[in-house]
Order: structure tokens, then sequence, then C-alpha cells
């Protein structure tokens, strides 16, 4: 089972980024608003954040708190009321459908509790995927395959995704999502489908991914247990968990 | 109940563009299926309706004038006859009116007693002098109108009472003018005609006994000359030969186009309720009944289904009802009128009720699911299992979307047939259009092989030959025969001095060219008419009143008078008739200039005359059908190729929305549709084309043999043409559903919501 990789694998970004105190990501005063009339809820107000090359983010929250809204906002996925989202040094939040796109093919790769991974494909066509959608980056299969390789699923990469287990399946994700290089890895209650076991697994996965950035909402204290820092969503306000491990601790005693 | 039909308002609220396309289909279907009906309805019947609204007697007998007390006399001697009447038609008379004329138009000069013909507008002859009925072709032809003054030649000013229509032949323009006046307003007036008449129209108690009573008129016939009898079933069989390849092609095509709309329709929803599953399955967790829920969903869709049908219905109709009315009037048949209410109402009703019908099975079967196993995301449809077929190691996004299209194997199969069908309609209405055309300008396809005739004697031969690019001459007789037994048609004897398949061959559809200088070759039509085969014997009288009798060595498939031709030996018809009208027959060398040669013989003695199958008027009729025909098929694949490429989409949005979360643009999502859509049009393309060539090509060809051989194989041209359509067709669909695929929200499409 894949731990933390050495440094220049496949699960390392190739880009120039100095682990340094420029942010991959910043959000300042993002506020969005879900639902009409009578059933509209400000999910996120005023929320700001940094998160910078190597580091893992957990977002801890109820159900329903604006984990995901968070996190679509995060990846150009949708568009903030206000506020402005900055990724790379480009300002998402003008921008066009197309560049948004585009912004997401190069720069950001998405892992989801429920994989959505192509039924039609194979785990390895599943990840080289992105790598041939049009505008990616060259060198993509190669780093697909390198990926598979390091992530232990060659043996299993001709299978389609219903003859995998739930581990296998979110690896396979994991792997698409960093095909393309991205800075940012957003991922989405990444174990929330998976039982203790593979659920570790793919935190240790995740954790092990040097140099990018990392966003992962979760509301399970094992997840939050990898992240450098630690943020609460309480109210659409976005506050940070002092003491973060001991957080996590005692909420995994609660 | 209440309670369903306001959530199926909610519902189609809810879902209006989805609704639009379903609509769509649902009124495209319904206006072929209406316009195939109208067509196939008014064709069909339309001869039993006018013969019935005009009182069509059970023979009509053309003779030479004679006193009407012979007649009348002869006449009633007939066993079962029912009533009689005479007429003495003159042909050739010159008519004017409304700044029209015709110097060949037929002047029937009724007596009392049954007309045979139905008065459709204004009032019949009431026996007054100055008073004519116009056949209604003609009148719509000349715009002559009721109280519209007409000249006839020899006659005072004609006021016209009433518009005619009888169907014992077709009308103007594709027949001479006809008129009627009345024997006893011709006598007020002063107009002495004598008491000669020359046709006469009989009535039989039993028609069945037709047969018994022409060969008894035959035996009582003596002394009257010229003698030619019609049959009320001879005219039939005639008016249905051509009728009948129009009503077998639409009937195919609504089949195939309902078959579409059918299958995309019932894939649409199948998708529609795979889609609100989980809604379903709160639904039913919630406690609402399996019927209730089935109710609903049939009502939604009944929503869409009731107006679409009737405004496809009635497109259909509005569409088809004029041309047919024009077409019908052309063959002196009346339209269908209220008549057709019962058969459109019944294909209204089809096309409403079987959307909902589509909608309402699937919903039943998702309602039969365990509530929770619906909550959970379960599928209408089984998962196939297996490995990837298509195990290339570069799955583009082409081949993905061909992998999409490809895991509903019925549909595929389904829409691929579907689509395979109207493409090979579409090149079969391409192939019939040039053969029709090929008609016109190609004289070979009438099986003749001379391309120019010039008035010369045969003495010319040999001065002809020697023109450059001639190949052979040879004389060539024509006369006009009657047969003396049912048909009463002329037929066309031919002849030639020698071996006449050097100038003319139809095919052969039995039996052996003619040898002997006994024998003759007749054509399908005249063969079906008399009943001859090889071996029997073909009676003729020709013009010189000698009576010619062959025996029939082979019977040829030939366009030209439809099929009443007679290929005979030029010494047995010279003998018989030693004034044949003759002509030379030149056939030009392959490759030579056939303007050259023509300018050579009109430089020799008379103008040459190019050989062509003119003078067959319902092909430009039929032509015209059928490219209508064609259109609308064309139509049918655009919307089948759209359809499917929505499905495709609707049922993987989730799929579209993982591609473009991973940054895949609008160019990304269209070439995934583009690989849908070649999974589609490839094999529809393939089937469709030895669909064509192998089974509807040669079956069209067999119907229209009583004609001519027709070549209906689709050549390059048209199988290029139709490759073309289609690509451009999946195009415009991927486009188009590409651009509403890109409006809907990537969350959306991963929510599955």
């Amino acid at each position: 089972m894949p731990g933390c990789l050495p440094a220049g694998s496949g699960l390392t970004s190739s880009r120039s980024l100095p682990y340094s105190s420029v942010p991959v990501l910043q959000a300042r005063g993002v506020t969005k608003t879900m639902g009409v009339g009578r059933a509209a809820r400000r999910v996120l107000d005023d929320v700001s954040l940094d998160v910078e090359a190597g580091e893992v983010v957990a977002v801890l929250g109820r159900s329903g708190s604006g984990k995901s809204t968070l996190l679509h906002l995060l990846g150009a996925l949708d568009r903030p009321d206000a506020g402005r989202i900055v990724l790379g040094g480009n300002e998402l939040t003008a921008q066009r459908a197309r560049t948004l796109a585009r912004t997401r093919l190069r720069h950001v790769g998405f892992v989801f509790q429920s994989f959505h991974l192509i039924e039609e494909l194979s785990g390895e066509e599943n990840v080289l995927l992105p790598a041939r959608l049009p505008g990616a980056a060259r060198g993509g299969e190669r780093r697909g395959r390198a990926l598979i390789e390091e992530l232990g699923l060659s043996e299993i990469s001709d299978r389609r995704p219903h003859e995998l287990s739930g581990g296998e399946q979110q690896r396979f994700a994991i792997a698409r999502a960093l095909v393309n290089d991205p800075e940012l890895l957003l991922a989405d209650e990444p174990t929330g489908n998976l039982d203790q076991e593979n659920g570790a697994a793919v935190l240790a996965l995740l954790r092990g991914l040097h140099e990018r950035a990392v966003v992962l909402v979760t509301h399970e204290p094992d997840a939050a247990a990898i992240a450098d820092r630690v943020l609460h969503l309480v109210d659409g306000q976005l506050a940070a968990v002092p003491h973060a491990h001991a957080h996590v601790r005692a909420l995994k005693s609660a | 109940m209440r309670a369903a039909f306001a959530e199926a308002r909610y519902g189609l609220r809810l879902r209006r563009r989805r609704s639009l396309l379903t609509a769509l289909g649902i009124a495209l279907a319904a206006a072929m299926l209406a316009a195939s009906v109208v067509v196939s309805d008014s064709l069909g019947r339309g001869f039993d309706r006018a013969a019935r609204a005009a009182g069509l007697p059970d023979v009509i007998v053309r003779f030479d004038p004679q006193p009407a007390a012979l007649v009348s006399e002869r006449i009633q001697a007939l066993p079962d006859i029912a009533t009689f009447s005479l007429r003495q038609e003159f042909t050739n008379v010159s008519v004017s009116a409304n700044g029209e004329g015709s110097s060949q138009t037929s002047v029937e000069v009724v007596w009392p007693g049954r007309r045979g013909y139905a008065i459709v507008a204004g009032r019949d002859l009431s026996g007054a002098p100055g008073e004519v009925v116009v056949e209604r072709g003609l009148a719509a032809a000349w715009g002559i109108r009721l109280d519209s003054v007409i000249q006839i030649a020899g006659l005072p000013p004609q006021r016209v009472v009433g518009f005619s229509e009888a169907p014992d032949n077709v009308s103007y323009p594709l027949a001479v003018p006809r008129i009627y006046v009345s024997q006893a307003g011709l006598a007020a007036g002063g107009q002495q005609l004598g008491q000669s008449v020359n046709l006469a129209q009989i009535w039989l108690r039993d028609p069945r006994h037709v047969d018994e009573v022409l060969v008894q008129a035959r035996a009582t016939s003596y002394g009257l000359r010229g003698l030619q009898f019609v049959t009320r079933s001879g005219v039939r069989v005639l008016l249905d030969q051509a009728a009948g390849i129009v009503i077998d092609l639409l009937v195919a095509l609504s089949l195939i186009a309902l078959g579409t709309a059918g299958v995309m329709l019932a894939s649409s929803a199948r998708a529609e309720v795979q889609r609100r599953l989980a809604a379903i399955g709160v639904r039913r967790a919630v406690g609402a009944s399996r019927r209730h829920l089935v109710a609903t969903q049939a009502l939604e869709a009944l929503l869409v289904a009731v107006p679409a049908a009737t405004v496809g219905a009635v497109a259909g109709t509005l569409a088809t009802y004029g041309p047919t009315s024009r077409l019908l009037m052309m063959l002196n048949e009346p339209p269908a009128g209220l008549g057709l209410v019962a058969p459109l109402l019944a294909a209204w009703l089809a096309s409403a009720a079987i959307p909902a019908l589509a909608v309402a099975w699937p919903a039943w079967r998702a309602a039969g699911r365990p509530p929770v196993s619906l909550l959970q995301g379960a599928e209408l449809q089984r998962r196939r299992r297996g490995r990837p077929r298509l195990g290339a190691p570069r799955p583009g996004l082409a081949l993905l979307g061909g992998r999409l299209a490809g895991a509903r194997r019925a549909r595929l199969a389904a829409t691929v047939t579907a689509l395979g069908f109207s493409t090979a309609f579409v090149l079969l209405m391409l192939a019939l259009a040039s053969a029709l055309t090929a008609l016109e300008t190609d004289p070979g396809a009438l099986g003749k092989r001379y391309q120019l005739t010039a008035a010369l004697p045969a003495s010319a031969v040999r001065q002809v030959e020697q023109i450059a690019g001639v190949q052979a001459a040879a004389p060539r007789y024509e006369d006009q025969a009657v047969d003396s037994f049912s048909l009463g048609e002329t037929i066309d004897a031919i002849a030639y001095p020698g071996d006449h398949t050097i100038f003319e061959a139809p095919p052969l559809t039995a039996g052996s060219r003619l040898h002997g200088t006994r024998e003759a070759e007749v054509g399908v039509g005249l063969a079906d008419a008399l009943g001859l085969a090889p071996g029997s014997t073909l009676a003729i009288e020709l013009p010189s009143g000698t009576e010619l009798r062959l025996r029939v060595s082979g019977i040829v498939s030939s366009l030209a008078h439809d099929g009443l031709v007679a290929y005979i030996p030029a010494g047995a018809l010279l003998a018989a008739d030693p004034y044949a009208p003759e002509e030379l027959a030149v056939r030009v060398r392959p490759g030579a200039n056939l303007t050259s040669v023509s300018n050579a013989l009109g430089a020799t003695a008379a103008p040459a005359t190019t050989a062509t199958g003119r003078g067959v008027p319902l092909v430009d009729v039929l032509r015209s059908i059928l490219r209508a025909v064609a259109i609308v098929d064309g139509l049918v694949c655009v919307y089948a190729l759209i359809q499917a490429c929505a499905l495709t989409v609707q049922e993987r949005r989730r799929t579209v929305a993982v591609l473009r979360a991973f940054g895949a643009g609008a160019p990304a999502v269209r070439r995934l549709l583009a690989g849908a859509m070649l999974a589609l049009v490839l094999p529809a393309a393939v089937v469709g084309i030895l669909l064509e060539r192998l089974v509807l090509g040669p079956a069209l060809a067999g119907l229209a043999v009583n004609y001519a051989t027709l070549s209906l194989s689709a050549g390059l041209p048209e199988i290029a043409a139709v490759l073309a359509g289609l690509a451009v067709a999946g195009a415009v669909a991927v486009f188009w559903v590409a651009r509403q695929a890109m409006r809907e929200g990537v969350l959306l499409g991963l929510g599955g919501t």
C-alpha cells in the first residue's frame, strides 16, 4: 500500500513552484447563496482562504454546512456571488466558461466521494482520459502510466470500475486527478464511501502528494488528521481550528 | 387522478425543453403518418369512390356510328343488362374558353338515360339548348367557372352549367379535354345531328358476369364496325398500376418513420424514467402507489403527446391533402373528403397513445422496484458486465462516445436499423428520381437502342447509314391496332424488317424473342390486360380493318403506352396494312455526337426527332410525390440522429459532467458526441446501402416491371450524396446537442439531479 512517496515520482508536482509563501490558491471574501426566495440560504459568508504548495488543508463541517460548495468554487466548477478566487496567479471570478474549463484542465484535479469513474472505460483509460482532452499539457499519458505503476494499480489497470473495490476505484480516481499535473487537488469526502482500511490508504496517498496544494472537505476526523491545517465551516464562516490535532483526537474519541 | 394530473402538469413545466424535443418527434411521426393516410387512402380508394359517385358503367362500347335504334335493339338482346345509355362522341373538335383552346377536344353528345359521370359542381344538363358540362380537370386548367361561355366549333356559344368527373379516363391535361352536351339540348337549339350514336354505356345487374356478356356482345355485334369494349375492371387495372407504386412506397415509408420515431420516443421515455428513479423511489417510500406513479408519468406524456400529435396530424394532412386532391383531379377521381376522418383519427390516436405507453411501461417497471434500491441509485436496465470490447490502447473521446452509444445494445440496433431503413429509402428515392429522369432523356431506359428518328422512306437506309456517327438505321413501322375482346384500348403494333432488338430491346420477362413471321412479343401491360402468355394467340385489328392473328413468343417489359405494345414482324404488318406509318430509326455509335448526326439527318431530308419516353403522363406526378417523400424521410433521419445524440447525453450526463469537471470544453464534448454519432451512422450507412441495393431497389423495380426495367440500384453519386447528407445531419445533431449539454451546469450533472 503506498504511503509517502519520494519526490520526483508521478505523485509529485513537476512544476517549478517552490514550497514558498506564495499561495497556490487565494480566496477572499467569497460569498455564496443557495436556493431562491424563502428557501435562499447564505452557505458561504465572506470566506477567505490561502493554500500554499505542499500544504494539505482539511475543511470540516457538518452535512449541509457548505463544504462541497466551497470546494466547487475553489475548483472553478461554480462562481461565487461575491469575492474573488485566485488560482496560480489567475483571477477566476471574472473568467469565461471556456477559460474556467482550461483552468480546471491544467491547474485543478478533483477526487469525488463516489469516484465518478466512467463505467465504459478501464481503470487505465479513466486515468488517461483527462490527458487526452483537447488542450491538455503534453506528457500526461506518460505521467498517467507512472502514476498507475506507483499506486500499485498496474495489475488491475485493464479492469472496469465495477470489477474494482472501492479503494481501488478511489486510487484510480486520484491518479486521474493527478494526470495533468495540477497544482491544486480538491478532494470531496474522499473516504466517504470506503471502509476503514481503504480509507486509511487513500488518506496516506493524499498526504504523500509533495509540492501540491490539497484541499479536502470531510466530516471524518480520520481524514482531517492528515492535514497540515484544519478549518471548520460553521454558519457559512470558515474558522481555523487551533490545536487541530488535539481537536481531531477529541472528535475521534467523541 | 386529480393529484396525478397536477403532478404531471408540474413535471411538464419543470422539463420544458426536453418536452419540446419529445413533442417535435411526436409531431413529426404524426405528420408522416397522417400524410401517408391521406395519400394512401385517397389514391387507394379513389377509383372506387369515383366509380360509385359517377355510376361508372360496367362496360363502355365504342363503334363506328350506327343508328341509335339498331344499337338499342342489339344491347337489349344481351343477357343481364340493368340499363344502358347512348352517346355520340366527336373527337378532335376545336374548343376555346377563357383564352385557352384545344383542337383535340372530345365532345360527347349524351342521350337520355344514365350519365356515367358525376356532377361535382353546378348541375347536370337539363335538355335546354346552349348548355354544356365540362370535366373538372379541364375547368381547373382553363380557369372555367360556372356560367362561363365556351366556344365549340360548329355550335353557338354554350354556357357551362356544371363540372363533371368520370373515372373511365384520366382528365385533362393528362388526356384530351372532354365536354358533354345533351342531344335534346342540341335538337332544341336547331342542330341537325341525326340519330346516329357511336358509344354505349352498359350497366349490368351482376357485374361478375361481365365476361359472359362480352362474349354474347361479340356474338351479336355483326354489322357493327370498329368495335371496342372497355370494362370497368380494365380501367381500374390501368389506373391502379401507377397509383400502386406510390401507395406501396408511402406505406413502407410511414412504417419506417413510425418505427424510427417509436424507437426514439421509447428510448427517450426510458432515459427520462431512469433519470427520475430516485424521485420515484422517494415517492414510493412516502407511500405513493405504483398506479399513481404510472398515471403521473403517462399523463405527463399525454400532455406532450396530444397537442404534438394534433399539430403533426393537421400539418401532415394539410401538406398532402392539396397535392393529392390535384393528383386525384388529374385522375378524374374525387378527393377523399370526410372519408379520411376515421383513418386520420386512428392515426392521431396512435400518435398520441404510443408515446404515453412508451413512458408508462418503464415507469411501471421502475415503480415495481423496492424503494430502497431506487433510492440507492438502481438502474432501470441491468448493467452489462465484461471487459471493454473496444480495448484500443488509445481510447480517445470519440471512441468513448462510440462505447457510450454501444452500451445500450438494443437501442443501438433499433436506431441503426431505423436509420439504415431511412438511408435506404432516401437512396431509393434518389435512384428512382434518376431513373425517372432517364425515362425522359435516355431512350435506353425504355429498351430503345436508337436515338433518333427521321421521316424518311425505307429506301433511304443506305444513305443514312453513311452519315458519320450512325451505327445502324432501319425502317420502323408503328400502327395503332385495337383488340376486340375486353381491353378497348389501342395497342401500339411496332415492326422492323429484321431483328428488332438492334433498335428496340425491351427486356424479356417470359418466353423468347420473335423469330417466325407469325409471332409477336407483347408488353406486360398488354399481356396482363388480355391474359396472354407465351404460346397464346394475339388477335389485333389494324386500321385497314384486317385482323392479324399471331402467336405470342414472349412477354417484354415496356414503359411505352403503359405496356400496351406488340412487336410484330414487318412482313405481317405490311401485308395486313400496307399504309402503316413509317419512319427511319437511327442508332448512333457510342461516343458519337448526337447533335451533329441529327443536323446531318436534317440536311439530308426531314428533321430528326430524339427518341424519348415523353408521353408517360404520370411520371412527372410520381417524381414530385417521391421527391416530397424523400424530403420527409430526410427529416426523419435528422430527428433520429438528434434524438439519439440527445439521449446519449441525457443518459450519460454524469460522464459528460465528469469530463467537464476535468476541463473538457465544447470541442471535447463535440468529439465525444461525434464518436457516438459515428457508432450509429457508419453501420446505418452500410445497412442502408446494402438494403437498397439488395432488397428495396430490386423490389421496386419488380413493382414497376409493367412499365419498364428500371435500374434502381443506387449508384456512386447517389451513395455519395446520401453519405454527405448523413454527415451533415450528424454534424448538425452533434453541434446542437453539444451546445445544449454545455448549457447545463457541471454540478447538476455530477449530482445526477
